[in-house]
């Protein structure tokens, strides 16, 4: 199996430089990774690095707390597509969420997917903070409002993906076309194939690398 | 001294709700808080609560990271304006920072800055990502694009706040703009030095009503 294409190569930390971005989409030429994903700032720079290659660039919305307002999320998308973009992973509102205001929650992600029918729109539930129904909830909510991938975790909540989150949310897509990206403390080749045998199509890391070469990584995300 | 007129009484937990969010506001109102600091998708609720008080409201922009495109903070920004913030509390681009790119560092700013007119500008530098010629260097550029206050820490993710770090702030920038803090200042006795200081506005949660009730009794 190659693993490398189920891979978004991952730097998010607020403290990356132009350079720590550069190498980013160097290695995701060498090893062929699927995308980059970046902060919004970067991807007119990850573009540049990448337009002459098939790997496609990623940006978050929203990140890491979701609880921008909608209107922010749809403009930071909306410059992030037309500055070279090719995917959007935006952050749900957890708040919401949590408030029951379901209406709210659809409509955040309604109003960004709207922006960008024919592109690819992944919804992060930051499961850390969920209760298992909540889980439930968000997955349908996402599903209902257009998501084409829902996501577990953004790296920077309490704790990252588990193989019980991913189980809930792979119940919660069945009979729709709707995939599954896993994401934070995926850090060696165990866990990546784990999750990809549980039916995940996509990996969030910044643990590519050492997940390739068969190693452990220190990082969190 | 009233100390509650520089308190900014702050909710930034991404799972905080729409009751977390009236009750905020009810205890900036009963206590006299200079305002409430929250996340832009709440600027509305808050708005709804304490339009026609003293209370002001705060929203963060392109928070935590800074990370954030620059057109994407200048419509935050505007919105947050439009739904009825008072202020904007902005964090730098750390990353085009440690990059050297103080171009598009200054620019970042100034589009926000240009975009809420005459409302007051908070630039949150976090200190704690970065060296001590990086805090200078950040506050130079937070005074050449007019900011109104240069505020140390988001207070998410690090330790937070160091009389040492708002001392070297205000050597650098003497009265040209105005200091704020915020993480790690859950007492008002800890309060109090950051004001001696001369820091003018300091970020906090409701846990600091509980340490001055504990002062009180202490005195009584």
């Amino acid at each position: 199996m190659t693993i490398n294409t189920y891979i978004d190569h991952t730097l998010l930390k607020p403290t990356a430089t132009e350079q720590d971005i550069i190498k980013l989409c160097e290695e995701a030429i060498a090893y062929e990774f699927f995308s980059v994903c970046v902060n919004s700032c970067y991807v007119p720079l990850a573009y540049q690095q990448l337009k002459h290659s098939k790997i496609k660039v990623c940006s978050v919305i929203g990140f890491p707390l979701g609880a921008m307002s909608t209107l922010a999320k749809v403009s930071e998308t909306q410059t992030a597509l037309q500055e070279g973009a090719d995917e959007i992973d935006m952050v749900m509102n957890v708040g919401f969420l949590k408030s029951q205001d379901f209406d709210k929650v659809k409509n955040d992600i309604e109003s960004v997917k709207k922006i960008m029918p024919h592109n690819t729109l992944k919804v992060i539930l930051e499961t850390c903070y969920l209760e298992d129904h909540e889980i439930i909830k968000a997955s349908e909510l996402a599903i209902e409002a257009g998501a084409d991938f829902i996501k577990t975790s953004t790296g920077f909540g309490s704790r990252g993906a588990n193989i019980h989150d991913i189980e809930l949310m792979k119940n919660a897509t069945k009979g729709t076309p709707v995939k599954i990206k896993a994401s934070g403390g995926i850090r060696d080749t165990q866990t990546a194939l784990e999750y990809i045998n549980l039916g995940v199509e996509r990996l969030g890391t910044s643990s590519g690398i050492a997940i390739l070469n068969g190693e452990t990584s220190n990082s969190n995300y | 001294m009233d100390i509650y007129s520089f308190l900014d009484l702050t909710l930034l937990d991404a799972s905080a709700t729409e009751r977390d969010i009236v009750s905020l506001c009810n205890e900036a109102l009963t206590n006299n808080y200079k305002s409430v600091c929250i996340n832009s998708c709440y600027v509305l609720l808050a708005n709804q609560l304490l339009r026609k008080t003293p209370v002001k409201i705060c929203s963060v922009v392109g928070f935590p990271l800074g990370a954030m495109s620059t057109a994407a903070k200048v419509f935050e920004a505007k919105k947050a304006i439009e739904d009825g913030a008072d202020e904007i509390e902005m964090v730098i681009n750390i990353g085009l920072l440690k990059s050297r790119n103080y171009m598009a560092l200054l620019k970042d700013i100034i589009d926000v800055k240009l975009a809420i007119g005459k409302k007051p500008l908070k630039v949150i530098i976090e200190i704690n990502k970065l060296s001590k010629n990086e805090v200078i260097k950040a506050c130079e550029i937070c005074l050449d694009a007019k900011a109104d206050y240069i505020k140390t820490c988001t207070g998410i993710g690090t330790k937070g706040s160091t009389l040492t770090s708002v001392k070297i702030i205000k050597k650098t920038i003497k009265d040209q703009a105005k200091i704020a803090a915020s993480g790690n200042i859950n007492d008002i006795e800890t309060a109090k030095k950051y004001i001696e200081l001369g820091v003018e506005s300091i970020g906090t949660n409701p846990e600091i009503k509980k340490s001055k009730a504990k002062i009180v009794s202490k005195v009584y």
